[in-house]
């Protein structure tokens, strides 16, 4: 049976989507991450409403869970490409599917439609419950930079969750890929920053959400952090394609 | 002690677990080494306000290694093997050798124990090498107080992830949130912000048993307990887990 190209992408892309749908851990790490950004935005505004009030900005404190949150992205990038190596299912994705490089990109295609709608309810649910409980005491803002921020949320909590898939392709289990890329994100990366240049994918990235303050120099504009953040996550999933394309299933 | 022999040897043979004993064992010396570049010139001049911290901040972050050592010990159990070759996890063959459950649950946690005192001694041992290599002369001495405080630290810390993993059975939850908590901008440091309660929390209090905090002009880098009831504090959330997970585990079909 012959069919178009396109028509085969399509169906490529229908049952990665399906695969991502059906697996319940995709699920947990989203409802998760959705309670635990709303707690940790309560516990952000209420230090904040301690704090001298009038001096902040909404945006900044609904924006502050941002690095934890990550951390669900990350989980969920991961197990996208891992559950496919816990239980041999590879070796039947790839006997229906034989094209590896359209599969891997199909997949990615697939976690990046799931992740977009869930990046912005997550971080727009943050920003609102800031807004409704500060509204009195904080800085107001333009409706106009609020949506370039969720905007930049959204992409920068899609590419890391891309950023994850790629490399959770390439270690193929889950646990040393959620420990390597913790123990960058949190552990390796704020220890260095002042050593480093801002061009890896977390301190670039950064750039992306994070409105412009007056106290410090924004060293990227959010076009030059989402281009570097980019770079990065076409990078790996090139690298991850390449590898998966020259290795035993 | 035939158990626990048993246990000793599936956790050295798992897989992964290279990646325990290789942060466990360095990044303390890496981080202690780049303090030591970093402070070299202060600390020369006589200036450095930080010479008594310098490798002990190292060996905090160092954790993570034990961390991913007692959270293996246990998801390893759980995990599924692939339908290929029989789809079975290995608890069932664990139980089925040693039948009596918390004799297993307690040969494992010993052999977490002993492994992550073991990869301290390492630890500390690199650490004290990097801070002599790089500083010389300058370098700190090391209190035998303090390094104890690091391997009550380092220990409980894995049966914490120990305990966390017996009940959750799935490796990422425990691991995720222990590793951020043990990070610069852990969850406890940020809920001291809010509540004084936050103090009592496991990491919170225990990194107190070597870490030394005086900032008087921040009263949430203030020291809140002395070494000794820092530890005490921490031991009871390890035996508040430890007791939970024995009894869970003792209930819990094996299947479910």
């Amino acid at each position: 049976m012959s069919i178009s190209s396109s028509k085969k992408i399509t169906k490529i892309l229908g049952a990665e989507l399906d695969k991502l749908v059906s697996l319940p851990l995709i699920w947990l790490t989203l409802i998760g991450t959705f309670i635990l950004n709303l707690v940790l935005a309560a516990a952000f505004t209420s230090a904040g409403l301690q704090g001298a009030a009038g001096t902040q900005s909404i945006l900044n404190i609904g924006l502050a869970s941002m690095g934890y949150l990550q951390a669900g992205f990350i989980i969920l990038g991961i197990s996208a490409t891992c559950s496919e190596y816990t239980s041999g299912q590879i070796r039947t994705t790839l006997t229906v599917i034989p094209w590896r490089g359209f599969q891997l990109s199909a997949k990615h295609l697939a976690l990046a439609v799931i992740t977009i709608p869930a990046a912005f309810i997550i971080a727009a649910s943050g920003i609102l419950y800031t807004f409704m409980m500060m509204r009195d005491t904080a800085v107001g803002f333009e409706i106009d930079t609020m949506i370039e921020t969720l905007v930049g949320a959204t992409g920068y909590l899609t590419l890391t969750t891309l950023l994850s898939a790629a490399i959770g392709a390439l270690l193929r289990r889950t646990t040393p890929a959620l420990v390597m890329l913790l123990g960058y994100y949190f552990i390796i990366s704020p220890l260095s920053r002042d050593f480093l240049p801002n061009y890896f994918p977390d301190t670039a990235g950064y750039y992306m959400y994070m409105p412009a303050s007056n106290d410090e120099i924004n060293v990227l504009t959010p076009m030059q952090g989402t281009g570097i953040l980019m770079l990065w996550t076409l990078i790996f999933i090139k690298v991850a394609i390449i590898f998966y394309r020259q290795r035993d299933a | 002690m035939r158990a626990l022999n048993a246990e000793l040897s599936k956790l050295f043979s798992l897989p992964g677990i290279w990646l325990a004993f290789l942060i466990g064992a360095l990044a303390p010396a890496v981080i202690a080494a780049l303090d030591s570049i970093v402070e070299k010139e202060d600390i020369i001049a006589g200036v450095s306000t930080r010479l008594a911290e310098i490798g002990y901040s190292g060996l905090g972050f160092g954790v993570q290694g034990v961390i991913i050592l007692g959270v293996l010990s246990v998801s390893s159990e759980y995990l599924t093997e692939s339908s290929e070759s029989g789809g079975g996890q290995q608890i069932t063959t664990s139980l089925t050798v040693v039948p009596s459950r918390p004799h297993f649950l307690m040969a494992k946690a010993g052999a977490v124990t002993v492994t992550s005192i073991l990869l301290c001694m390492v630890a500390m041992m690199t650490t004290v090498s990097a801070t002599h290599l790089i500083l010389g002369e300058y370098a700190p001495a090391f209190e035998a107080s303090r390094l104890i405080g690091v391997v009550c630290y380092w220990t409980f810390t894995a049966l914490l992830a120990f305990g966390i993993t017996v009940l959750t059975k799935n490796g990422i939850i425990p691991l995720t949130v222990l590793i951020i908590n043990s990070s610069v901008i852990s969850f406890s440091f940020l809920l001291s912000k809010i509540t004084k309660l936050a103090f009592y929390l496991p990491d919170r209090a225990g990194i107190e048993m070597f870490m030394s905090f005086n900032d008087e002009s921040n009263a949430i880098f203030n020291r809140f307990h002395t070494p000794f009831t820092a530890g005490l504090v921490m031991l009871v959330w390890v035996a508040v887990f430890f007791i939970v997970a024995v009894i869970v585990f003792h209930r819990r079909d094996v299947a479910a």
